[in-house]
């Protein structure tokens, strides 16, 4: 049975992913801000982890939850201002990175693992930092793109926040079981990713 | 380090202002009716800021639109122009296509309205993400309904002067009945206003509105930080009461997507009510997301230092006061 449904989710998670999965700004129409909330809600490379981040944190408790709320957005941040000023890796390094985040971080929730609080941290700063620098790749510097990083970073906060409020009060096994369940699909969309790379190439997944 | 987080949030809301002019967002307006067997007129309506337009020029793929108009003026806040045209060929309409040049470059909407005579009107919203359409006459759209629903969740989710005025109320209000009245209150009066200068009963000169808008977001800002600091006054007793006072404005902000489009009476009506209940839909959503975060930041039993408590208020103000002057300052010079 939840084999089946890990199936289903990869399908239906190929069937979103390559329509979104062009590296380059979107653009809303209703300004630099608002595309930068629109590209974090329509990528599911940045979306997707950052969902599974929050819901980890809040396994772990306020304290794990707090320090990531923190240094995930922070994390973006400078890695969005890394890439403006021109430090980009190779599509290769960045496509990999991702899919092995995937990996980690749905491995992570779907262990339920018990860990030291900075270890999350590191975690966290390593996914802000990457998809931080994935998403402004190739964006020309200037407050246009500086708005819009700031619109992700917002939309990380807010995504974040809300996920880790669905899994901090949890007590019930079952309630904790379905939470580890969608870290099981992350980390199989991870692996799904790396088939990708393989396969195509690493713009899939950039 | 009290100093240096006022500094920082007033920096940021100098870059907010950068990046968000008030609520400026009124559509344009493209209408192709027929109005003899052969005879069309061709109706464009751009919003206008006093003597600024933004560039956007209609273009009709059968040319109609490339010649001189037959008539044009300037109307409150709306630059109109009119052609009047003898069609030669028969159904010059169909399968030809609208497209807004310049819309792509701005954050406003074009209304199309298509009436073919003796059939029902096709209804559609240019936006800058689409800013063309392609008419079928043999295949009318489901509805325009849905369109002007999403006209007003649109207007209300991308207006930072109407959010920033809710987030305000947010920020005084805590207790659930509180928060019921108060959102109630705001609900019901820009709903009465919206409706009456939709119809036409009351009319206020843009500059005007605007800056008594900008007025109210910097008069919620210090109340939102006086209750967070503990204070008492008449808005944090009974808050409700401002947000039906300032609603009442507010109602006349969201009337500025409709009231000047020259749609007839029938149709205005039903996009009233549909605007209207998008209005309220973007509302209640951004009021979740605001109460969604507060209670995760109750789960996760964060201790925000005062002067991040206050800052949310901080910005409003700063937001509210640079609205004020903009708009004072073209009300004044449209004086």
């Amino acid at each position: 049975m939840r084999s089946a449904w890990t199936a289903a989710s990869i399908v239906a998670l190929a069937a979103v992913v390559p329509g979104v999965a062009s590296a380059h700004l979107m653009v809303s129409g209703m300004g630099p801000l608002y595309d930068g909330i629109d590209h974090f809600g329509l990528t599911p490379q940045d979306l997707l982890p950052v969902a599974a981040l929050g819901l980890l944190a809040g396994l772990r408790g306020p304290p794990t939850a707090r320090l990531l709320l923190g240094v995930l957005p922070a994390g973006w941040l400078i890695g969005g201002a890394v890439a403006l000023a021109g430090a980009v890796p190779a599509a290769p390094v960045l496509a990999w990175a991702t899919a092995g985040l995937f990996m980690l971080v749905g491995g992570l929730l779907a262990a339920d693992l018990r860990a030291p609080r900075a270890a999350f941290g590191l975690v966290a700063a390593a996914l802000g930092l990457l998809r931080g620098v994935a998403d402004l790749a190739g964006a020309a510097p200037g407050t246009g793109a500086a708005l819009s990083l700031l619109g992700m970073a917002a939309s990380v906060f807010v995504v974040f926040a809300l996920a880790a409020s669905v899994t901090l009060p949890l007590t019930r096994l079952w309630t904790i079981v379905a939470a580890r369940v969608a870290g099981s699909w992350l980390a199989a969309a991870g692996l799904l990713l790396a088939g990708w790379i393989l396969r195509y190439g690493a713009r899939v997944a950039s | 380090m009290r100093r240096l987080t006022l500094v920082l949030v007033m920096l940021w809301g100098l870059l907010a202002a950068c990046a968000t002019a008030a609520h400026e967002l009124r559509p344009a307006y493209l209408e192709i009716s027929q109005t003899g067997a052969d005879a069309y007129q061709v109706t464009w309506k751009q919003p206008t800021m006093g003597d600024v337009a933004i560039h956007l020029t209609p273009h009709l793929s059968n040319g109609w639109l490339e010649r001189a108009p037959s008539d044009q003026y300037a109307s409150a806040g709306y630059l109109v122009r009119l052609w009047t045209i003898q069609a030669r060929e028969a159904a010059p309409l169909d399968g030809r296509t609208v497209e807004i040049e310049g819309l792509a470059d701005t954050i406003t909407d074009v209304l199309v309205r298509v009436r073919p005579r003796g059939g029902a009107p096709i209804d559609t919203i240019l936006r800058p993400e689409s800013p063309r359409f392609r008419i079928d006459l043999g295949h009318r759209p489901p509805t325009a309904l849905p369109a002007f629903l999403l006209l007003g969740v649109r207007h209300i989710l991308t207006g930072p002067d109407h959010l920033l005025f809710v987030l305000g109320l947010l920020l005084i209000v805590r207790e659930r009945w509180t928060l019921l009245k108060t959102v109630s209150a705001f609900t019901l009066a820009h709903s009465l206003t919206l409706a009456a200068a939709t119809l036409g009963r009351i009319q206020l000169s843009a500059p005007l509105l605007n800056t008594l808008i900008a007025l109210s977001i910097l008069f919620i800002a210090p109340e939102a930080i006086r209750a967070r600091r503990g204070g008492q006054s008449l808005t944090t007793r009974h808050p409700w009461v401002v947000a039906f006072v300032f609603g009442l404005l507010h109602g006349l902000g969201f009337a500025n997507g409709l009231s000047t489009l020259g749609l007839d009476r029938g149709a205005i009506v039903a996009a009233l009510l549909l605007f209207n209940l998008g209005v309220e839909i973007g509302q209640l959503a951004f009021i979740a997301l605001v109460l969604a975060l507060r209670r995760s930041f109750r789960l996760m039993a964060i201790a925000w230092p005062l002067p991040l408590q206050l800052s949310p208020g901080y910005a409003i103000g700063v937001l509210g006061a640079m609205w004020t002057l903009q708009y004072g300052a073209l009300l004044v010079g449209a004086a």
